[in-house]
């Protein structure tokens, strides 16, 4: 395969051998490669996933280790807890983890931005609806939590309120999405987090937080490798695909 | 459908890098012309002389338009090229079954 002169014409050989007959198998290569580059204008899920996944590892990890150190019960549903005051996460802690939220935010948007870049219709119309989902569910969210904070509940219950209706508005997107895009990963990946949201709001503080970044987090990472290999399988696929 | 030639509109490398670049766009969607000659590697002069044939033949659809001050032009997929493209491929598929056995 490697010997083979043509496999990778230059554009400008191209255009020489545009009235050149075309063999079928060539055609489809050609349609494949081209189909492949235009991958360029949708975002590369890897990319985000990894992002996200990285952003809630290290962001709950944070926290859960500020507030480990910071004294008080280790799980808070043993029976114990009631008596042993919650262990709060640092004030710096917030910090950490706000500013590598938004580090995943700024990458999503300016990625997916570049990717549609030049592209306009029905598809760009659903990308800016699909963003306002994102923002109006956190919107509500934070102001859910914002509201039970100032409702005077404990530490303890902000953060379990945080955490789960955080993965409650990241799963069902996902479920959504997944739907949209006809995309069976992806709708795993959405059961996976609600169930982590459910799961991380049994726990208190500061083991919800835990849950979040290994359960939570890991699960994009999981999902940043599974895509990466359909990726790679997918172009050995196309390499070895039979050419007349 | 096998015995029928292939639309010579498509059959040529670089119009069937076109066609097959905005058939990988959401049906309505259309492209930049800038983005569509960066994901081809071609001129524009080279890119410009294939779109007048394939509009020609009624498989794309070129759109003048201003965005603020600075001319912009869009290029779009006609459900014709469409179609034109998804036979073009069924017949290759043929094709090449009909070599292989």
């Amino acid at each position: 395969m490697p010997t083979e002169p043509d496999a990778e014409p230059e554009p400008a050989d191209r255009r020489e051998t545009d009235d050149a007959p075309l063999d079928p198998a060539e055609s489809l290569r050609l349609i494949r490669d081209q189909q492949q580059r235009a991958g360029a204008l949708i975002p590369d899920g890897r990319l985000l996933y990894l992002v996200w996944g990285a952003a809630w590892l290290l962001g709950f990890v944070v926290l859960w280790g500020s507030s480990r150190t910071g004294g008080g019960a280790g799980f808070a549903w043993t029976p114990d807890a009631a008596e042993v005051p919650a262990a709060l996460p640092a004030g710096w802690a917030f910090a950490v983890y706000s500013v590598l939220i938004a580090a995943a935010i700024a990458v999503t948007i300016v990625h997916s931005v570049r990717r549609g870049a030049g592209v306009r219709g029905p598809s760009a119309r659903t990308g800016a609806l699909y963003g306002w989902s994102w923002f109006l569910g956190f919107l509500v969210m934070a102001l859910l939590v914002a509201g039970i904070a100032s409702s005077g509940a404990s530490a303890d219950v902000v953060a379990r309120v945080a955490n789960g209706s955080a993965c409650l508005v990241v799963g069902m997107a996902y479920l959504m999405s997944a739907l949209l895009w006809e995309d069976l990963r992806l709708y795993v990946l959405g059961a996976w987090i609600l169930l982590v949201g459910g799961v991380a709001s049994l726990f208190g503080l500061p083991a919800t937080y835990l849950v979040m970044a290994l359960a939570g987090g890991g699960g994009f990472l999981v999902m940043a490798a599974v895509a990466h290999l359909a990726v790679v399988r997918g172009r050995r696929e196309e390499r070895e695909a039979p050419r007349a | 459908m096998p015995d029928e030639p292939l639309d010579p509109v498509i059959h040529a490398a670089s119009r069937l890098r076109v066609v097959a670049t905005l058939a990988a766009l959401v049906v309505g969607d259309q492209i930049a012309f800038p983005r569509l000659q960066k994901l081809l590697d071609m001129t524009a002069g080279n890119l410009s002389t294939h779109l007048r044939r394939l509009e020609e033949a009624g498989y794309v659809v070129v759109h003048k338009t201003h965005e603020g001050r600075t001319p912009a032009t869009y290029i779009e997929l006609t459900p014709r090229g469409r179609r034109a493209f998804d036979q073009y491929q069924e017949q290759l598929t043929a094709l090449l079954k009909g070599a292989g056995s």
